[in-house]
């Protein structure tokens, strides 16, 4: 939900890069690449290159984080790949305010920076500052969300998830799981990144989908109790997808209470959505891996300063969709616990 | 209101500070004063605040259950009675911080951040935090916060002379935040599980969390229990209304009841006869039996106890009545022929929303309830009238309705419509018909008789619980019929006891204690209150805290079902807890109202979502059905209240 919902209008091609990046496991995307009309990447690469010590790279990584449990991880991954590489990041959370980041963003420059991770929350305010640094020589990746905007910065690429790829991935998951009428359980009305979700498991999922609002995150008496008429209802209905942890959890406890046995599939994680898998009552669960939102802008900005290369074919990179199944469940929720899932 | 000693007469709907005048002349009507009309029971019954949320509710319960094929199943029931349970929990305790003229918009969240604090005390020490206390420090520990929040709620309400409104909004987003801030800061996610870690959570988990699975308890003897217990409810419920109803005979005819126990024996004997056979034929015949038994079995008991009318009159329909009995009759038949001639397979569909199917659906109902309505208008115009007329017209009421039955028996392709409905609205036409019998021959009471209303009010409360106890039979436990056909599992909690018992709990309060006639008055008149010596403060200080103690309590609740619990968990839902309140007949501005209509409102509130999902249609609609079931119930109760306030001056 943190990504940019925008993705769809490079929606073809992204399922190659998506491979190549190899940061996910990658089932979903057995889609055939088709050409784009993608504009080919401005590198705007310094005009003489750098001959710096790895040690005296300094990078700067500015999000609208608000230092929550999402972006926590997002920042572990970017301080692994500074240890990693053996460079400086300094870490810039902008609380979910443009200004600050515009503020960051031109202070890096001042500065003189190696290279600018960004998100971008706000296109308008931030467009601007990110083509000055990037006019000033200095590689700019955006990161989590921007990705319609990335190509007018001239950024090299953008690290992020697409909420339909996702819901795609799901789709095959019940595809191979056999199951035939998908109820797609949202929990929040009006939430464009939710419906795409379910938009995007229609499209991939074999079977019948429905989509329906099953109640708030709020009331999950009233939640499971929903879901639970709704399963009654349709006893065809062999598989659910909620595209939040709280309501899989819910309608994981409404199929035990009416005793039928279904595929149930999840977005995201908390501690009891990878126990429940663990257990081997839930499928999966959808992962956005933004450990990699924090890592993998680093690693490109290194290896373009150091090495002039670029990653991605001037289309995003995609994190997500990772999946967490009955198989990895252990490790996940040890590599949760130690905040790097 | 407090003329009579009788324990269902309306004391809870008095507000004291309001109608000081009110209990001024109950004074006097104490003393016999003459001037003041005599209002029965029903009168007074009917213009109780929950009057309007009880219709409604039976309104959407049968909506719900005609639009879906699943949502009267039992295991459904539970489903929404589940839901109603934890919101009804809270929508009660609302609704007596309303009846005491205040808001809490912090009830929602605070229910989150109770079962978050619960967690939080019982989690094991470790990595992801939590103090790894047992249960039986965490639950007293978590209520005395509890008890601390509600305490600060009205403190500063009082202190301050702000509008609860503004100082629990307040209260409210500090909840969040630190529901927000403190689980990150402590647990490093947004999250925080897990209840069972605690070290005596077996012991209270039965406690809070118990489940009954209904397939797990076959219990052959059930139909029995069920249906004599139930039958035995409804007519101690008629008997009820009879004594209440009818004036005493000075001298009692024992041959009436002889009649009401050959009555008796003949339903008993028909009942048993419809259990042991089958066919067409046969349940005709034992449906005539049972109109014979109930004619003999209420008649016999009115001719045994009351007063019989000397002089009758004969059948006098004035122009007025006759038109309306001959238009109203004719539009019923209308609506049978309209049904019989309309194909009702075919979806053929002119425009949306309107298929064949729905054009005859909506004009069946159009013609039956406007011919419905008529002869109820010349019942209405009846009442003043020979009782011979009374009793004339009440027969075409029968007979209309017992057309309504057997359209419904011909129209219908579902065994529900055909079995249940049909039933129900054939035994509803024997009843109007041997009620207009029994009217039409019997004095009617004018006169107040504390004995008679004593009596029966009791027999109406004890009949009442039957029918529930008797449905609860039917719905705990299964046949071993039911298991060969694989009825679907259904399952219920105790948090369905708790709620019940809350309600309960608070009727008793609001209606028996001083602190219930204190919450009326410090809600209708702070000042007033304050100066005949109600110390308004203190109790609206004590009813922030009932709430909040309401909040700890479904939070304990929720933490214990679902074992996790996320940050946002309540927020919001506070808005419902008031919507369920007004819905139930509670007054936004205090003074008025009742517990027993918060739980009504919750019922009602918790239908739609599920029977939107039962019936299958697109759940985007269900905030629409949740606004507009509280603007009608605004409109309604209002009307409602009033007519409360002129029959009661």
């Amino acid at each position: 939900m943190k990504t940019s919902k925008k993705l769809l209008a490079i929606l073809p091609a992204i399922a190659l890069v998506a491979a190549s990046c190899g940061g996910s496991d990658g089932d979903s995307s057995s889609e055939a690449p088709a050409e784009t009309d993608a504009a080919p990447v401005e590198t705007d690469a310094p005009e003489e290159v750098d001959q710096t010590q790895a040690g005296d790279l300094t990078f700067h990584m500015i999000t609208h984080s608000d230092d929550g449990p999402f972006w926590s991880v997002v920042q572990r991954g970017a301080d692994a790949a500074a240890e990693d590489l053996g460079v400086t990041l300094v870490w810039k959370p902008g609380v979910n305010d443009a200004q600050v980041m515009v503020q960051d963003i031109e202070a890096a420059v001042a500065e003189g920076t190696d290279g600018i991770a960004a998100s971008l929350p706000d296109p308008d305010a931030l467009v601007g500052p990110l083509q000055a640094a990037v006019g000033e020589g200095i590689p700019v990746i955006t990161l989590n969300s921007g990705a319609n905007d990335y190509q007018d910065i001239g950024a090299l690429t953008h690290v992020g998830q697409s909420e339909d790829v996702a819901g795609n991935g799901a789709g095959e998951r019940f595809n191979d799981a056999g199951a035939t009428k998908v109820l797609c359980a949202f929990q929040e009305q009006g939430n464009v990144g939710l419906e795409e979700r379910c938009n995007g498991l229609a499209e991939t999922f074999g079977g019948e989908t429905v989509i329906e609002f099953m109640g708030l995150d709020a009331d999950t008496t009233e939640q499971q109790n929903t879901i639970n008429a709704f399963l009654a209802a349709d006893p065809d209905i062999d598989g659910v997808l909620g595209v939040g942890p709280v309501i899989t959890m819910s309608a994981l406890r409404a199929a035990q209470d009416l005793g039928r046995e279904l595929t149930i599939g999840g977005f995201d994680m908390t501690p009891d959505l990878l126990g429940a898998i663990e257990a081997g009552d839930v499928a999966f669960t959808v992962d956005q891996q933004q450990y990699l939102q924090g890592y993998m802008p680093v690693l490109l900005m290194y290896l373009n300063v150091t090495n002039q290369n670029t990653l991605g074919g001037g289309l995003p990179i995609l994190t997500g969709p990772g999946f967490v199944t009955t198989d990895n469940a252990t490790a996940v929720i040890e590599l949760s616990a130690a905040g790097t899932r | 209101m407090n003329e009579y000693d009788s324990p269902d007469t309306a004391t809870e709907a008095a507000p004291i500070g309001e109608t000081s005048t009110d209990t001024v002349v109950a004074a006097s009507a104490a003393g016999g004063d003459e001037r003041l009309a005599y209002r029965s029971v029903f009168q007074r019954l009917f213009v109780r605040p929950e009057v309007g949320g009880l219709i409604g509710a039976a309104g959407i319960w049968i909506f719900f259950w005609a639009a879906s094929g699943t949502f009267g199943t039992v295991g459904q029931t539970f489903t929404w009675l589940d839901t109603a349970a934890t919101l009804g929990i809270m929508a009660v305790a609302v609704s007596m911080l309303m009846i005491g003229g205040e808001f809490d918009l912090s009830s929602g969240a605070m229910t989150g951040a109770m079962g978050m604090l619960i967690i939080y005390l019982v989690k094991e020490t470790g990595e992801l935090g939590g103090l790894g206390f047992p249960m039986l420090i965490a639950i007293p520990l978590s209520l005395v916060v509890a008890l601390c929040i509600g305490y600060l709620n009205g403190f500063m309400v009082e202190r301050t002379g702000q509008p609860s409104f503004i100082i629990t909004l307040g209260t409210f987003f500090a909840l969040i935040g630190l529901k927000l801030g403190l689980s990150k800061r402590f647990v490093g996610q947004i999250q925080i599980g897990r209840t069972d870690e605690a070290s005596d959570f077996d012991f209270f988990r039965p406690i809070f969390a118990a489940e009954w699975a209904r397939n797990d308890h076959p219990f052959e003897l059930r139909d029995f229990f069920y249906i004599s217990i139930f039958a035995a409810g409804i007519i101690i419920v008629l008997l009820a209304v009879c004594e209440l109803w009818f004036q005493r005979a000075d001298e009692r005819k024992p041959i009436g009841l002889v009649d009401f126990i050959v009555g008796l024996g003949l339903g008993i004997a028909a009942a048993i006869a419809l259990h042991l056979t089958d066919g067409v034929g046969v349940n005709a015949a034992i449906a005539v039996l049972m109109a014979v038994a109930v004619f003999l079995g209420m008649y016999g008991w009115v001719r045994w106890r009351y007063e019989p009318i000397e002089n009758r009159g004969s059948v006098a329909l004035d122009e007025r009545m006759r038109k309306f009995l001959g238009l109203g009759f004719g539009l019923v038949v209308l609506g049978a022929v309209v049904a019989v001639l309309i194909d009702s397979s075919s979806t053929h569909e002119f425009f949306f929303p309107f298929t064949t199917q729905g054009i005859r659906v909506i004009l069946l109902l159009a013609f039956t309830t406007a011919g419905m309505a008529l002869i109820a208008m010349a019942s209405q115009a009846a009442l003043s009238s020979s009782p011979a007329t009374k009793g004339a017209v009440t027969s075409v009421l029968a007979l209309a309705i017992a057309v309504v039955a057997a359209l419904t028996f011909i129209d219908s392709e579902a065994a529900k419509f055909r079995a249940s409905l049909f039933s129900v609205l054939l035994f509803g036409a024997v009843i109007v018909f041997v009620w207009g019998f029994v009217v039409s021959r019997f004095v009617e009471r004018r006169v107040k008789s504390a004995s008679a209303d004593h009596l029966g009010g009791r027999m109406l409360i004890l009949g009442i619980v039957s029918i529930f106890i008797g449905l609860a039979f039917r719905m705990m436990f299964i046949t071993e019929a039911e298991l060969l056909a694989e009825v679907p599992p259904a399952k219920t909690s105790i948090r369905l006891f708790w709620f019940v018992a809350f309600t309960a709990t608070m009727m008793w309060i609001l209606a028996r204690t001083r602190f219930g006639s204190w919450t009326f008055a410090v809600g209708g008149n702070k000042e007033a209150a304050r100066q005949v010596g109600v110390p308004a403060a203190r109790t609206k200080t004590q009813l922030f805290m009932l709430v909040s103690v309401a909040a700890w309590f479904v939070g304990l609740l929720v933490a214990f079902r679902i074992n996790s619990i996320q940050s946002n968990a309540g927020d919001g839902q506070e808005f419902f807890f008031i919507i369920a309140a007004v819905v139930g007949g509670t007054l936004l501005t205090g003074g008025y109202g009742t517990a027993f209509g918060g739980a009504i409102g919750a019922c009602i509130m918790s239908m739609p979502l599920a029977g939107i999902s039962a019936a299958r249609w697109n759940t985007d609609w269900r905030f629409l059905i949740i606004g507009v079931i509280l603007l009608l119930a605004v409109v309604s109760n209002k009307y409602l209240r009033n007519r409360a306030e002129a029959i009661r001056r």
